[in-house]
C-alpha cells in the first residue's frame, strides 16, 4: 500500500516465470522471451507481405515497408554513414524493427509490458552493437583503429593526457552502457507511469467522492497511453540512429 | 557461555542468511541470462532473415524503381530533344515554304504585272483603233450632214428669195454661196 493506493509487488516486474524450460536455466522461455519472438514473426510477416506483390507505386504492406526502410536508409543510414554505410542497412533496420516493436507491447493489451522494460534485451542489443563497430573498425582501419579511436589524430600532444583516458572511457565503456541504460530506463519509466495510472483508476472506481477524481486519472492514463507509443518508436529511433554514429565512426579515423 | 556463544552463532547465522536471501533477490536492474539468450538468438534469427531474406526484395524494388525513374527520364530527355528538332525541321521548313511562297508571290506578281501591261497595251490599241474608226464615221457622218444641210438650206434660201422677189433666181449660184457659207461655219 503506498498512499492508500493497492500496488502489484515489485516481483510482478522483476520475476517472469518461464512459459517452458527449468527455473533459472540459461534457456528459460517466460513473457519476455515471447515478446522477442512475436517481434521477429511481426517484422517478418510484415516484410513478406510488403514484398508479396511489388509493384512500382506502393500501397498497403508495401508501402509500410519501403516507408520504413526508406526512412532508416535516407534518415539515418545516409545521414550518418553516407553511401559506404549502406552495407549495414540490414542490421540496423533489424535492430529498430526488434526495439520498435518489443517496445510497442507496452500498450498492447493482454501484454502491457516491453520487452525492453527488461535490462537483458537493451544490454545484449548494445553488446552486439559494440562488438559490430569495433569489429567495423577493425575491419576498416586494422589494429590501428584502437589508436585511433582513443587518440583522435590532429589532437594537440599534450591533450592526450586528458583525451587518452576520455575518449577510451566514452568509446569502449560508457557507449554500450548508455545504450543500454536509455532504453531500458526510458521503457521501465514508461511501463510504471502506466501501471500509476492504471491503479489509480482502478483504486478510484468506486462509490465515494473519490470517483470525482477518476475522469481527470483515465485522462492522464489515455493520454500518457499515446505518449508512450511515440516513446516506443523514438527509442527505436533513438537507439538505432546511435548505432548508425558509432558503427560510421569506426568507418575512418576521426579528424 | 556456551548458551552466549550460541546466541550469537545463531544471529550470525541469522544475518547471512538474511545476506544471502538479499543478495539472491532478483534486481530490477541485472539482465538475467536467460532473456539475454533469448534476445540473443532471436535478434541474431531476425538479423539473418533481414541480410539474406527480407530485405533484398525491398532494395531490388527500390533500385528497380529508381532504374525506371532514371530510364523514364531519359526517355523523356530523348523525346523532348525529338521534339526540339521537330519543331526546330518544322519551323525550318515553315520558313522555307515561307520564302518560297514570297517568291512565288514575287513571280505572279511580275507575271501578272507583264500580262496586265500587255492586255492594257492591246486594250489600248482597240481604243485607238475604235477611235479612230468612230472619227472616221463621225467624219463621214458630217460630211453627209453637211451635204444634205446644204441642199436643204439652199432650197429654203432660193425657195425664200423667189418668194421675195417674185421671180426665179440663178440657183446654181445660190448653191455656191449657200455652200460657202456652209463651209466657212462649220470651220468655225
Amino acid at each position: 500500500m503506498i498512499f492508500g493506493l493497492e500496488f502489484p509487488p515489485i516481483e510482478n516486474l522483476v520475476e517472469w516465470p518461464n512459459w517452458f524450460g527449468p527455473k533459472d536455466s540459461f534457456y528459460g522461455f517466460n513473457k519476455i522471451a515471447f515478446i522477442s519472438l512475436v517481434a521477429i514473426v511481426a517484422t517478418s510477416v510484415l516484410f513478406i507481405l510488403g514484398n508479396r506483390k511489388r509493384s512500382m507505386v506502393p500501397k498497403g504492406a508495401q508501402n509500410l515497408v519501403e516507408s520504413s526502410v526508406a526512412f532508416i536508409r535516407d534518415g539515418i543510414v545516409l545521414e550518418t554513414m553516407g553511401p559506404d554505410g549502406m552495407r549495414y542497412l540490414p542490421y540496423l533496420v533489424s535492430l529498430f524493427f526488434f526495439i520498435l516493436i518489443g517496445n510497442i507491447f507496452e500498450v498492447i493489451p493482454f501484454f502491457h509490458m516491453p520487452a525492453n522494460a527488461r535490462m537483458a534485451g537493451p544490454a545484449v542489443l548494445a553488446l552486439i552493437t559494440w562488438a559490430y563497430y569495433i569489429a567495423v573498425g577493425l575491419k576498416h582501419q586494422g589494429p590501428k583503429y584502437f589508436i585511433n579511436a582513443i587518440a583522435p589524430p590532429g589532437v594537440p600532444k599534450a591533450l592526450y593526457i586528458l583525451v587518452v583516458p576520455i575518449e577510451f572511457l566514452s568509446t569502449f565503456i560508457v557507449r554500450p552502457f548508455s545504450l543500454a541504460v536509455r532504453l531500458f530506463a526510458n521503457m521501465l519509466a514508461g511501463h510504471i507511469l502506466l501501471v500509476t495510472f492504471s491503479v489509480l483508476c482502478i483504486t478510484l472506481f468506486t462509490a465515494s467522492l473519490l470517483a470525482l477524481v477518476l475522469p481527470l486519472s483515465f485522462f492522464m492514463l489515455v493520454a500518457l497511453t499515446g505518449f508512450e507509443v511515440m516513446v516506443a518508436f523514438l527509442q527505436a529511433y533513438i537507439f538505432t540512429i546511435l548505432a548508425a554514429v558509432y558503427i560510421g565512426s569506426s568507418m575512418h579515423a576521426e579528424h | 557461555m556456551l548458551a552466549l556463544v550460541n546466541v550469537f552463532a545463531e544471529a550470525a547465522a541469522t544475518d547471512v542468511n538474511q545476506a544471502v536471501a538479499e543478495a539472491t533477490a532478483k534486481n530490477p536492474i541485472l539482465p538475467v541470462m536467460n532473456e539475454m539468450f533469448w534476445t540473443l538468438v532471436f535478434f541474431a534469427i531476425l538479423w539473418a532473415l533481414m541480410k539474406f531474406v527480407l530485405l533484398p526484395p525491398v532494395m531490388r524494388t527500390f533500385k528497380e524503381r529508381a532504374d525506371k525513374v532514371r530510364d523514364d527520364q531519359l526517355a523523356a530527355e530523348a523525346a523532348d530533344t525529338a521534339r526540339v528538332d521537330r519543331l526546330e525541321q518544322y519551323e525550318a521548313g515553315l520558313a522555307g515554304a515561307r520564302s518560297e511562297a514570297v517568291k512565288l508571290i514575287e513571280q505572279a506578281r511580275a507575271e501578272g504585272d507583264a500580262e496586265r501591261r500587255v492586255q492594257v497595251g492591246a486594250a489600248e490599241a482597240d481604243v485607238a483603233s475604235l477611235r479612230t474608226e468612230a472619227a472616221a464615221e463621225i467624219a463621214g457622218a458630217k460630211e453627209r450632214a453637211r451635204g444634205e444641210l446644204t441642199s436643204s438650206i439652199t432650197d429654203i434660201a432660193v425657195g425664200a428669195a423667189e418668194a421675195v422677189v417674185q421671180k426665179s433666181i440663178d440657183r446654181s449660184a445660190q448653191v455656191r454661196v449657200v455652200e460657202d457659207h456652209v463651209a466657212q461655219a462649220g470651220k468655225n
